[in-house]
């Protein structure tokens, strides 16, 4: 049924119609109406759910563990200094294995306060064992984070559906809402492989000496490695059921393009129609929307580079002292790659600074003039 | 819709988490220790102050849970007459209980009564008295000494015969304690415990040195037990006009009231003295004891000394009878007053007479009670075995023992059963051909630092598996687990019916006052399943089966606590081998 | 109000009185006379195998069993640190979604993860009235991590992080007036040398709905430089000297004591080697302290 939905909202829908089983969560904003929305329906009946309004994000996170370790479908959403907050734990719900769903607004790190779009915080927790996915619609939203749960309980690893502060959360879209009868055949209740056993009393989580941890790290490894396939095979049944796919990656107008552009989330959107003026213009140009960040989709990713000559990145972060992650992560799959295009790497959007299609113009002229690029990535839009 | 959606996990994800699988039981902790518990009881202060080496503690114990038939065969196992003892003890074990150092000693001999007096009339012992082994023994004297003879002897399987020269047993349990403290019910009561085939009492017959030889024939062993049937004389001018105290009690037990009354002189200071005192005074005449030391000094039970002083009888110390008088019905008696004079090197203080000092007082009686010693033809200088309460002599190859009053430094009802027990104990090792090992079976046997002698560990009972060297001091007691609980007070009749009748002045405990009474009881040095020490276990390593308790030294680590909270230090700490 | 019975003193009561079952295996690798598994021990017994226990960081999270070891018969969720309040919380909904009404949660931690690192998600679940029990099992430091000072750690301590003449010079937390002040239906002290009061207190727990809290004092004979057969003596001297009183607290206003104990507390004090640098005129302060702190609970009491 087809709906103007915040984005936000198609957060909640998502998790309404997931059967998620306990909510604990602590209002950031730009997520508070995730999570308000939630309670309405925790409270009004319509989600048999049991909503913790806990005090803390780390102690959302702590109960999503819990919860989840004694065997329930669970959710929690944060953003910026909340997620942060939660780093700790974030270590924990993966080291622990747990398929905990988390819908993550990208917002920016103080001081100073901002509450607007920026990637620094979801991809500050890169290291930390989670699969992230990131959403460039609210329909997208909708859809991944019903795969999220999915694809977790699959390969028991928890999942960071991600989206823009404010330009997806708090912007409303035409989504398609799926009726519950039919999210239930695809995302059947959770049967739990790790869960506190009553009848044979275990203890989950103990202290792992060096005789046995380096095999669960390995693990998790596997599982991380394991995930493109089992994401495929998600995809291709929700598709098959709901008639929607994304890919690990979206590609447009690759094809035959020298120049390539590379980014997560909304500014996508907006390169699209970059793209389409410089097509205009004769330039062979396109631009990849990254959705899987974690695992970085390697494959997918050299395979559409194969041809290109120079990629351009745009990073809505700065990991201070090796430039913007996208870039960084690039570069690093590249090289294994037989082709090395030359990687450009720019910063632009953060806290909430709009990234424009001249902005990718500009992009796209520094790059075009370039023979190497920078060391250092180059920001755009700064005011002087 | 058809196909159907993927549920079954897939085999191809790594799950390998921090779960557990199997748990701690492999982890053998009990190598960490260098220290390791153990159960070992010991010996309580009570056992070891008793001359029978009852086994106080574990009396108390069954007695605090009313198991009476425990209680009871636990105290005949060591002693024959709980309900006599339990009137007519001194009990040193109240002395020395270690409950005195919380609160107040522990009621023992009062509890022993309630435990004999439920005894009475149910003949039932611990074992039936066994089959007849063959041997035969002739006992001398049915008094305390002769009747704890034939009871042990009768235990292990002997015939005993006892010659009585009176018409009746008991000896001075008959006619020397009077019936306020000892009623004759409760002796004959008591005395059926000794009815049995092999137990056969002879009256009216009394044996004289010369008759030893003609009954050496006849026995395996002969056990003079004659006590001491002469009184001391004053040996004062007009020791004639002195009454024979030991004679006057014969004569009050056999319902031959003398008559006496007005002021009557008891000159003595012994439990003889103070029975002559308080019997006259129940007669309605006036004692007044008159002792050449001191109330100190007084060889009598305190405990007697109070109950005389409070009935009324009078007391005059440091006088010693010169010589007595007579003017036409009453006595004059002349004293010479004494006082303290050096100490002996045992540190005694020795009393000599005052200078000139003299005192004469005027008594419608006078009395005599100043000790007993045996008949001349008992004497005897050299011993085949000497131990602390019997000597043996061999005449032509048999042995002759010779116990109680004969043989004990000190005379009490409760020394002269301790005496048969022991001379019996010695008879057996004997006639199991092991005569050279008399004194180290004695020591195996012996309860605490000894003397006593417990017939349990003789008849190879669990109470041997006992520390017995090893007496329990108050510091080990854990109080921790003990609130002060004052001692429950005893009944006693009113102080004139004290004064006008002989019944037995005190009553006993009843039962809840018995049971309050024995649980204040420490039990020191035996376990009584209290199970603290399971109770506190951090390692789980001590376990109980319904039967037993044991430590698992798989897991033990040695930390002590059992051993520090166990309330009555009946355990103990070792190094580890 | 206050009574103390023969039954608050274990030791003249008879085996068959006190369960044998035990909830902990032999082999786990605590410290020889660890007074935090005799709390454990008689906590489970009292509670029984419906429970599933909540273990953050502290000495039960490596007493608890190293991988792929378990010491206990019950089902137990290791946590990080400072989660226990948010974790017991997290499993608590979980089960009652499930439709388990009868398991019992219990989030079992140190003072560390109670009163400091842990206090804001215990306030947050107390707040909540999180249906749970939460036992902190104090021993006065973080042990585990080699006896840094807590706020749990008495005045006059020494620990390593408040070493030699710089021992604890603030008071002991009052973690049941923090709490009952959040009016959580039950909140109690606990002593392992008075087990009966103990078992009694946790029975009475489990039947409640609510956040219950236990304060449990579990000595420690290596952070205390005490030896290792003190443990339970210790613990027992601190009620008597009214340092630890035993008390309950119901819906946050009603105070029950259950002991009186007339000890000073020089006696407590002399026997632990984190106390020996003390000297007659600290003891006199503290007694002083302890003096007050048992008048303000008496107050509360009438």
């Amino acid at each position: 049924m087809k709906e103007v939905l915040e984005g936000s909202h198609a957060v909640s829908e998502a998790v309404r119609l997931a059967r998620a089983k306990v909510i604990s969560a602590y209002p950031i904003t730009p997520q508070t109406h995730i999570v308000e929305a939630l309670s309405e329906y925790c409270a009004d009946g319509s989600l048999d759910a049991r909503f913790i309004c806990v005090e803390s994000e780390h102690s959302a996170m702590a109960s999503c563990i819990g919860a989840a370790s004694a065997g329930v479908r669970t959710f929690t959403a944060s953003s910026s200094h909340g997620l942060a907050l939660m780093h700790e734990l974030l270590h924990w719900a993966s080291g622990a294995r747990l398929p905990i769903v988390m819908a993550e607004v990208n917002r920016a790190l103080g001081p100073g306060w901002n509450i607007w779009m920026d990637q620094s915080d979801s991809l500050s927790q890169r290291d930390t064992g989670w699969i992230q996915l990131y959403c460039e619609t609210a329909q997208e939203v909708l859809d991944t984070t019903l795969q999220a749960y999915r694809l977790a309980e699959t390969v028991n690893l928890p999942v960071m559906v991600v989206l823009d502060a404010f330009f997806l959360s708090h912007t409303y879209e035409p989504v398609d809402i799926p009726d519950q009868q039919s999210v239930d055949k695809f995302l059947p209740s959770f049967e739990p492989r790790i869960s506190l056993d009553q009848q044979n009393p275990n203890a989950i989580g103990q202290m792992a000496p060096p005789a046995y941890y380096m095999e669960m790290r390995h693990s998790i490894q596997m599982a991380m490695q394991s995930v493109m396939e089992h994401f495929i095979d998600v995809e291709r049944q929700f598709e098959h059921v709901f008639g929607r796919s994304y890919g690990p990656i979206t590609p447009f107008a690759c094809d035959d393009a020298q120049y390539i552009f590379l980014m997560a989330g909304t500014s996508a959107s907006t390169c699209r129609q970059a793209i389409n003026s410089l097509r205009d213009k004769g330039h062979k140009v396109g631009v990849i929307k990254l959705k899987m960040f974690r695992p970085f989709p390697y494959q997918d990713v050299r395979k559409i580079l194969k041809h290109a000559k120079k990629v351009i990145v745009l990073d809505r972060n700065c990991s201070f002292g090796a430039g913007g992650i996208f870039a960084q992560e690039l570069r690093s799959a590249m090289y294994a790659s037989d082709r090395h295009p030359q990687i450009f790497s720019f910063i632009s959007g953060l806290g909430g600074r709009d990234v424009t299609v001249d902005h990718f113009f500009e992009m796209f002229d520094r790059i075009e003039k370039a023979d190497y690029p920078d060391d250092e990535s180059v920001w755009i839009g700064l005011n002087p | 819709m058809s196909q159907s959606i993927q549920t079954q996990p897939p085999n191809n994800v790594s799950l390998l988490i921090s779960q557990s699988r199997t748990n701690t039981l492999g982890n053998k902790t009990g190598t960490w220790r260098f220290v390791r518990p153990k159960y070992q009881e010991k010996t309580a202060p009570c056992s070891n102050a008793c001359p029978l080496g009852i086994d106080v503690a574990m009396v108390e114990m069954f007695a605090s849970r009313k198991d009476y038939q425990n209680a009871l065969n636990t105290v005949l196992m060591e002693n024959p007459f709980p309900a006599i003892c339990g009137r007519v003890c001194f009990h040193p074990c109240e002395s020395a209980c270690n409950r005195q150092f919380l609160d107040q000693s522990v009621g023992i001999h009062h509890i022993e009564r309630f435990i004999g007096h439920w005894g009475l009339n149910r003949t039932n012992i611990s074992c039936k008295y066994p089959e007849f082994n063959g041997a035969s023994i002739a006992i001398i004297g049915a008094g305390p000494a002769g009747l704890s003879v034939a009871y042990f002897a009768r235990r292990l399987g002997y015939r005993c015969d006892i010659f009585e020269k009176s018409d009746n047993p008991g000896g001075l349990l008959k006619y020397g304690i009077p019936s306020y403290r000892l009623p004759d019910r409760i002796l004959m009561d008591e005395l059926h415990r000794l009815d049995d085939e092999g137990i056969q009492f002879k009256y009216a017959q009394s044996i004289s040195m010369d008759q030893i030889n003609a009954l050496k024939q006849q026995y395996d062993a002969l056990f003079l037990c004659c006590g001491d049937a002469n009184s001391i004389t004053l040996k004062i001018s007009g020791e004639q006009f002195s009454i024979d105290g030991l004679d006057l009690l014969r004569q009050i037990r056999s319902n031959q009231m003398p008559l006496i009354e007005g002021t009557v002189a008891v000159i003595g200071g012994g439990n003889t003295a103070i029975d002559v005192a308080r019997s006259v005074l129940r007669m309605g005449a006036h004692p007044v004891i008159l002792y050449r030391r001191t109330r100190k000094e007084m060889p009598a039970h305190p405990h007697e000394i109070d109950a005389a002083l409070s009935e009324g009888v009078l007391l005059k110390e440091c006088l010693s009878p010169i010589d007595i008088q007579k003017n036409t019905n009453l006595f004059e008696v002349s004293f010479q007053r004494m006082k303290p004079g050096e100490k002996t090197n045992e540190g005694r203080q020795t009393y000599i007479p005052d200078g000139n000092r003299r005192e004469t007082i005027t008594f419608n009686h006078v009395v005599s009670a100043i000790g007993a010693e045996m008949d001349i033809m008992w004497r005897n200088e050299l011993w085949d075995l000497s131990l602390s309460h019997c000597r043996m002599k061999k005449i032509e190859d048999q042995p002759v023992f010779w116990c109680g009053d004969l043989t004990t430094s000190e005379k009490t009802v409760t020394h002269a059963l301790a005496s048969g027990k022991q001379a019996v104990i010695a008879w057996d090792v004997m006639q199991n051909q092991k005569e050279n090992e008399i004194h180290t079976i004695c020591h195996q046997c012996q309860v605490g630092k000894g003397p006593a002698l417990s017939f349990d560990i003789y008849t190879k009972g669990d109470r041997k598996n006992r520390n017995n060297t090893e007496i329990v001091k108050f510091e080990h007691v854990n109080t921790a687990y003990f609130p002060n609980i004052p001692a429950v007070q005893i009944n006693k009749i009113s102080q004139e019916s004290c004064q006008n009748s002989f019944d037995e002045v005190i009553s006993g405990f009843n039962e809840s006052q018995m049971i309050e009474e024995a649980t204040r009881c420490f039990n020191c040095g035996i376990c009584n399943d209290c199970d603290t020490c399971r109770i506190f276990c951090p390692e789980m390593a001590i376990q109980w089966d319904n039967t037993t308790r044991h430590i698992l030294m798989d897991y033990c680590k040695g930390c002590g606590i059992c051993i520090e909270e166990c309330p009555r230090d009946a355990m103990k700490l070792e190094v580890e081998p | 109000m206050c009574k103390n019975t023969q039954e608050m003193i274990s030791g003249s009561i008879m085996a068959k009185k006190y369960p044998s079952d035990d909830y902990i295996m032999p082999g786990h690798v605590a410290c020889p006379g660890c007074g935090a598994v005799i709390a454990m021990k008689f906590a489970l017994q009292a509670l029984g195998p419906k429970t599933i226990l909540v273990i953050p960081a502290c000495c039960w999270a490596v007493v608890a069993g190293v991988h792929p070891q378990t010491s206990l018969k019950v089902p137990v969720l290791h946590t990080a640190f400072e989660t226990s309040g948010a974790a017991a919380s997290g499993v608590r909904a979980a089960l009652d979604m499930k439709g388990d009404t009868e398991t019992t949660v219990v989030a079992w931690a140190g003072d560390g993860g109670t009163f400091d690192i842990g206090f804001q998600s215990l306030s947050g679940a107390c707040e909540r009235n999180e249906n749970f029990l939460y036992v902190c099992y104090d021993n006065e430091a973080y042990m585990n991590t080699g006896v840094q000072r807590s706020s749990a750690t008495p005045y006059g301590a020494q620990t390593t992080t408040t070493p030699r003449n710089a021992w604890k010079s603030h008071r002991k937390k009052n973690i049941i007036d923090v709490l009952a002040a959040h009016r959580i239906p039950y909140a109690a002290t606990v002593n392992i040398a008075f087990p009966d009061d103990m078992m009694r207190k946790f029975k009475k727990a489990k039947d409640i709905q609510g956040t219950r809290f236990i304060h449990a004092y579990a000595s420690c004979p290596t952070g205390w430089r005490i030896p290792s057969d003190q443990t339970v003596a210790i613990s027992r001297l601190a009620v008597q000297t009214n340092l630890f009183p035993l008390y309950e607290v119901e819906n946050g206003i009603d105070y029950t004591i259950n002991y009186q104990g007339n000890r000073s507390i020089a006696e407590y004090l002399k026997v632990q080697g984190r106390f020996k640098h003390l000297t007659e005129k600290d003891h006199v302060d503290i007694q002083e302290m302890v003096n007050e702190d048992w008048q303000l609970l008496n107050n509360k009491a009438s």
